[in-house]
């Protein structure tokens, strides 16, 4: 059983303190309740899975903030990075950025 | 808390006690650096180019130059130039030769011009009189003052997951001490409140220092967006990518918890000198070549370096040891991997929040332990190397 930390109530990411691989059972505790998953994807240390489906463009949450939203659908389980997630601030590279 | 401190004739609370070879412009910079070679002790640094910047530009070289002479860490100043008066009115001799003499710290200075015998008689002339000053700056004696007396910053750098979880909050519960004992903290990176800046901006007491934050954050996103290009493909940095942070904005929400929890006081330029006590936020780029100086020219005594580190290989040095010239950096990092390859270079671990469930609050107490033990003498792992890193002003404008 590995565990993540989820920071926020509303996240909808938590975060891996160990190495996790695919098919793991995972678990966190958010508000003095443990809830568990099954890793969808391997989530090395220091990177994020989704603990709720993400649909396209919906907002990626932590720390109660949004961090961006995801550019592919994001099922719970899967590891949340740069290839299924977009920021919002500083996009000078899309059309009409002034 | 106590630790042990030099106490300067402006009341400021100094943790070391250099003898600082000052030039007022670059052209003195071959003899200055010979003499702060011969004297025991000493720090230099030697100013960019003034000539041909705009006055924002010349004001920021000038202020630098100026707070590192006010630095509480600098017991002596040995002015040196070619002339008392630079010429811009950012380095008339009223602006910087006699801001520094009013410090009432030991002060002294050799120009090029009052020298018949020119750069040779000046070159001998500052060696007397740095060594005097060396000599004067040791009468001061160390102190036992209150935590509370400290000016600190804050720089996070090859952050991590682990930084938002642990460290930072380790140097929050610092700063909500620090600023509580009536101390001075700043922290800084504007890009790296992008995605935060709401929170922080909450924090503001006065609305023209809140203004003043968000027009600079607004600047810096602006640039961003001017460049063309998606700013993640330039900070976060690769360091961050790799070791799993995101999005800027993951990476500003996990930065911001540095600051703790105290109202902001005010939004300072770089390398300028906070007016009073409280928590303040420095417009400056994030890059440790250039942040630690100016946090050094703001009064700093003790500067930390926060490092996640997840991308850091095997027993790595450190990337500076004395970046902030006159102010030592307290490394520390929150992740318990990178502690267990660098914890040789490191200064304080605030690891075991994660691999012991330490609590946070428990972390901070054990940090202002140790940043009271720094403070009172005992050396950072940076000060126990010969080595002066190359520091930057950070810039903004052009080059005419």
């Amino acid at each position: 059983m590995k565990a993540i930390v989820v920071i926020g109530e509303a996240d909808n990411v938590g975060n891996a303190i160990e190495d996790i691989c695919t098919g793991e059972s995972v678990v966190y505790t958010l508000n003095g309740k443990t809830q568990e998953l099954k890793a969808m994807g391997d989530v090395p240390f220091g990177f994020k899975m989704a603990i709720k489906d993400i649909a396209v463009d919906a907002p990626v949450v932590k720390y109660g903030e949004v961090i961006g939203v995801a550019s592919k659908p994001i099922s719970a389980g899967e590891c949340v990075h740069i290839h299924n997630v977009a920021g919002n601030r500083g996009r000078g590279d899309l059309k009409g950025a002034k | 808390m106590e630790f042990q401190g030099y106490v300067r004739p402006d009341g400021k609370v100094g943790i070391r006690n250099y003898t600082l070879i000052l030039p007022n412009g670059r052209g003195i910079g071959v003899l200055a650096d010979q003499v702060a070679k011969l004297v025991r002790n000493s720090k230099i640094f030697i100013p960019p180019n003034e000539n041909g910047r705009d006055s924002e530009d010349r004001a920021t070289i000038a202020r630098t130059i100026v707070g590192l002479a006010k630095n509480p860490n600098v017991g002596a100043v040995l002015i040196m130039g070619i002339k008392s008066n630079g010429g811009y009115p950012e380095f008339t001799r009223e602006a910087m030769v006699d801001e520094i003499y009013a410090t009432g710290k030991p002060v002294d200075s050799v120009f090029l011009e009052d020298c018949p015998g020119g750069a040779y008689e000046a070159l001998g002339k500052a060696l007397l009189k740095a060594r005097h000053l060396a000599r004067k700056a040791s009468e001061c004696r160390r102190e036992t003052v209150d935590l509370g007396r400290l000016c600190m910053g804050v720089k996070c750098g090859y952050s991590d997951a682990t930084s938002g979880m642990a460290g930072n909050p380790t140097v929050g519960y610092l700063f909500d001490r620090l600023v509580e004992a009536g101390g001075t903290a700043m922290f800084a990176e504007t890009t790296e409140v992008i995605g935060a800046d709401h929170i922080v901006a909450r924090r503001f007491n006065d609305d023209k220092q809140r203004e003043t934050f968000l027009a600079a954050v607004k600047r810096v996103e602006d640039e961003a967006k001017a460049t063309g290009e998606d700013i993640r493909t330039i900070n976060p940095i690769p360091a961050n990518i790799q070791a799993g942070l995101t999005t800027l904005e993951e990476k500003s929400l996990g930065a911001i918890a540095k600051s703790g929890h105290m109202p902001l006081s005010s939004s300072l330029r770089y390398g300028e000198i906070p007016a009073g006590p409280g928590l303040h936020f420095m417009d400056s780029w994030m890059s440790s070549a250039t942040l630690f100086l100016g946090f050094a020219a703001a009064g700093s005594a003790l500067s930390i370096f926060q490092v996640g580190g997840g991308w850091f290989p095997d027993r790595m040095m450190m990337p500076t040891a004395s970046a902030g010239l006159v102010t030592p950096t307290l490394y520390m990092t929150g992740n318990p991997r990178t502690y267990a390859k660098t914890n040789m270079d490191m200064d304080f671990s605030a690891s075991e929040i994660i691999s012991q469930r330490e609590p946070i609050e428990q972390a901070g107490e054990r940090l202002v332990q140790r940043v009271c033990e720094l403070a009172s003498g005992h050396l950072t792992m940076g000060e126990t190397l010969n080595v002066d890193d190359n520091v930057e002003i950070y810039l903004r404008g052009p080059g005419l």
